[in-house]
């Protein structure tokens, strides 16, 4: 029977269905009341290579996907062995004969046959479905109204597919059948109705911080397609003319960043998307919004660089290039949700940010949370508090648009079409009505004044949040993605305390209070020579006792850390 | 009353050298928003860098001085958020078809309902005088001193033959009249719009 969390992961190659046969699997489990978090890899290639989707379901929230797997299906001989390091003795392998393993236990599976049998060979992730339902001894009818639900286009073949793989169960892996404890019927109920409550919906990064745009009445959004930032324009395109708001995919990223510039001076809610090959191209930009005091977000999805780097893989290493990006002294704030709900949530603190800062805004994600998925809320109903800023209805003549007179280092703004209200937003040094000027008591004050907004954006980003035993001797200092699998470690440790770093610029005062009180302190970080850890040193002269890396490309697993900490 | 002249005129002294052509550019706009009676807090003029892009601070429209080459996308972005907003472009050569060409072509092919004025003096000035992408085949140059060695741009028909629906048109400054009535026109179009507007740079032109 089993009764803890348990993880699937199905390989083959590209275009095999990996990863909607793995949704499938995840949907399944998520409408009998599961928890989960999924993970998948592949190359940067449309056929072959080596693709996988992994998930772990659980009977509480699951923060990040375990690295043993307990159903392992390899949907094409010759996809198991380089992941025997995952599997544990009870661990059932399933293949075609062709590649035995050394670690679990090996079943062959004629995966080609059954799929033959079939009439489709891109069938075998619905054959392992109907496996995997008898396996887990589950309703046959539950299973099929899900494919008919998913599949509204091959239904009858799909169908036939899980048949086949549910009857080859049935006659062959009988001994290998367990029951699965379902959890607990308040959690099915919630997972089944769309009231509400964690279990409801099923949310990648990209698409949780698309709603969290929509929802915080995000208008404009431009993007030039680069992995791993396109599934927001993917899933923003496709919902443009249902909100009403303008979705564009210009010539390259300047362009991108120019117009989203211009579309938030005339009044919009606006971002780009882009990972840190197109964000170097946008960085005139990020610069030009600093001193034109144009509020505009940008959603960084990171990846291992440097140049086009490792296209489909995870990183955490342009933590520094975010903060630091643009030419000139200008205030500028970096944001780094933690998991898909926070995408949602800093998609909205963000734009938010922009307006009341007026200044360029960074919402710094990576693969992984942008392409795995998880159980969240049911994000198209979520609730967000808008704020717009400071902006004038009505203005009289001789505007000041860059008004120099204020405690925040914001100056109210008015929207081009307002009378009176003629202004000039300049790349160039300018006056408080927007004149170039290159005067050098102007200058000194215009500075000072944009220099302001960075006090005011400690009180206005996210805070710090610390998590797990706070009496601990032990301090686990993180940010972004590395919080789940921190978090899902924890499940395990009691002895450490876990403080999430949610804005990276400009650091909380309170950060450096909450270091010192703890004896130990562990960065734990996605890049090889801790950026994060770099920014501490530098700005409160901190040194951690340890420091956990990992730069391959891969995030983190808890059992990893696990090991490590112990 | 309203929309007089002087309604369009900021405050600053236009800072050009004395007979500069983009003079004439500037008045003929101004006139132009006069004539057709546009509010001026319905205007945004987004300009690029160099001597012409200065435009924007002797305009008393709202204004954007974007970077160089990227004035169009940011008046892109201006129209698609607010698209009742008259959305003027002034650029030099080295803007429109140097820095920016692939945005000028991205712009033509979406008939981009924005208007393009290109002062285009072939050569580039506020940095003292080198080549531009207009510059003729041969031309001495600080960039350039034993000739410019690349085929000029002919903006006309360059962008006729990517979207023949746009209005182009080349107009030379040393004709004001025929100046301010294209000039009117262009900004009369209804989708993309821009006017070349040949000019000699008194301080480095030949």
């Amino acid at each position: 029977m089993i009764k803890e969390d348990f993880s699937i992961k199905l390989a083959g190659p590209a275009g095999m269905g990996i990863k909607s046969g793995g949704q499938l699997f995840s949907k399944f489990f998520q409408s009998l009341g599961f928890y989960f978090h999924d993970y998948t890899e592949y190359p940067s290639l449309v056929r072959g290579g080596h693709n996988t989707y992994q998930a772990t379901y659980g009977y509480q929230k699951v923060h990040a996907p375990h690295q043993k797997i307990d159903y392992f299906f390899s949907l094409k001989p010759g996809h198991c062995r380089q992941h025997q390091n995952e599997f544990h003795p009870n661990t059932l392998v399933f293949s075609d004969k062709k590649n035995p393993v050394s670690k679990g236990k090996f079943i062959n599976l004629p995966l080609s046959q059954l799929s033959s049998q079939a009439g489709n060979p891109l069938s075998a992730n619905i054959i392992c479905f109907g496996i995997i339902a008898f396996l887990l001894n589950q309703d046959k009818s539950q299973a099929t109204s899900l494919i008919s639900k998913v599949f509204s286009k091959n239904t009858k073949t799909n169908l036939i597919a899980f048949d086949i793989g549910y009857i080859y169960a049935q006659q062959n892996l009988k001994q290998y059948q367990q029951t699965l404890k379902i959890p607990k019927q308040a959690n099915q109920a919630k997972a089944q109705s769309s009231a509400g409550g964690r279990l409801t919906s099923f949310n990648d990064g990209n698409q949780a911080f698309a709603y969290g745009f929509l929802q915080g009445k995000g208008n404009f959004y431009a993007a030039y397609p680069m992995t791993p930032s396109s599934g927001t324009l993917h899933f923003l395109a496709s919902r443009a003319k249902d909100y009403n708001i303008t979705v564009v995919h210009p010539e390259d990223e300047i362009a991108t960043a120019s117009l989203s510039a211009g579309a938030a001076f005339a009044g919009a809610r606006s971002a780009v998307g882009t990972s840190g090959g197109g964000f170097a191209l946008m960085n005139e930009t990020v610069s030009f919004c600093g001193m034109s005091e144009i509020g505009m977000l940008y959603y960084l999805v990171s990846r291992p660089g440097p140049a086009t780097g490792m296209p489909t893989w995870t990183s955490q290493s342009d933590l520094l290039y975010a903060i630091f990006s643009g030419h000139g002294e200008f205030p500028k704030v970096v944001i780094a949700p933690g998991d898909q709900q926070e995408s949602f949530d800093f998609a909205n603190i963000g734009l938010n940010l922009a307006d009341q800062l007026q200044t360029p805004i960074i919402v710094l994600s990576d693969k992984f949370i942008a392409e795995s998925s998880a159980s969240t809320t049911d994000l198209s109903k979520e609730k967000v508090i808008v704020n717009r800023g400071k902006i004038l209805n009505s203005v009289t003549k001789n505007f000041k648009r860059y008004n120099w007179i204020t405690r925040s280092g914001v100056s109210p703004r008015c929207l081009p079409g307002t009378t009176n209200g003629q202004f000039l937003a300049n790349s160039s040094e300018h006056n408080q009505f927007g004149f170039s000027s290159d005067d050098s008591i102007v200058a000194v004050k215009m500075q000072q004044k944009r220099a302001k907004k960075l006090k005011t954006a400690k009180i206005l980003a996210p805070k710090p949040r610390l998590f797990g035993n706070k009496q601990a001797d032990s301090l686990i200092i993180s940010w972004g993605s590395n919080k789940g699998i921190i978090l899902e470690a924890l499940k395990k440790l009691d002895n450490f305390a876990f403080l999430q770093i949610r804005t990276l610029w400009p650091l909380h005062d309170s950060i450096k209070k909450t270091i010192k009180k703890y004896k130990k302190t562990i960065i734990i970080e996605n890049s090889q020579t801790s950026r994060l850890g770099f920014l501490l040193k530098s700005l409160f002269s901190f040194s951690p006792t340890a420091t956990i890396l990992k730069f391959n490309g891969r995030p983190f697993f808890p059992e990893e850390l696990i090991k490590k900490l112990k | 009353m309203k929309n007089q002249i002087y309604n369009y005129k900021s405050k600053v002294v236009p800072t050009w050298c004395p007979g500069c052509p983009n003079f004439l550019l500037l008045t003929g706009l101004q006139q132009a928003f006069a004539k057709l009676k546009i509010p001026n807090h319905n205007i945004v003029v987004v300009s690029d860098i160099g001597c012409a892009g200065n435009i924007s601070n002797f305009l008393n429209t709202y204004r954007i001085h974007s970077l160089h080459g990227r004035a169009i996308p940011t008046a892109i972005g201006v129209k698609l958020a607010n698209p009742k907003l008259t959305v003027v472009v002034v650029v030099g050569d080295g803007g429109a078809y140097g820095e920016g060409l692939n945005h000028l072509i991205t712009a033509v092919r979406a008939n981009y309902d924005i208007k393009v004025f290109v002062a285009n003096n072939h050569l580039y000035s506020l940095t003292t005088g080198q080549a531009s992408p207009t510059t003729k085949t041969g031309t001495k140059t600080k960039s350039t001193p034993f000739g410019y060695a690349l085929k000029p741009i002919d903006p006309v028909p360059l962008l006729k033959n990517v979207n023949s629906s746009i209005l182009v048109e080349n107009v030379d400054s040393k004709n004001p009249s025929k100046l301010f009535k294209k000039i009117t026109k262009t900004l009369k179009h209804q989708g993309f719009a821009l006017l070349d507007i040949s000019q000699v740079c008194l301080s480095f032109g030949n």
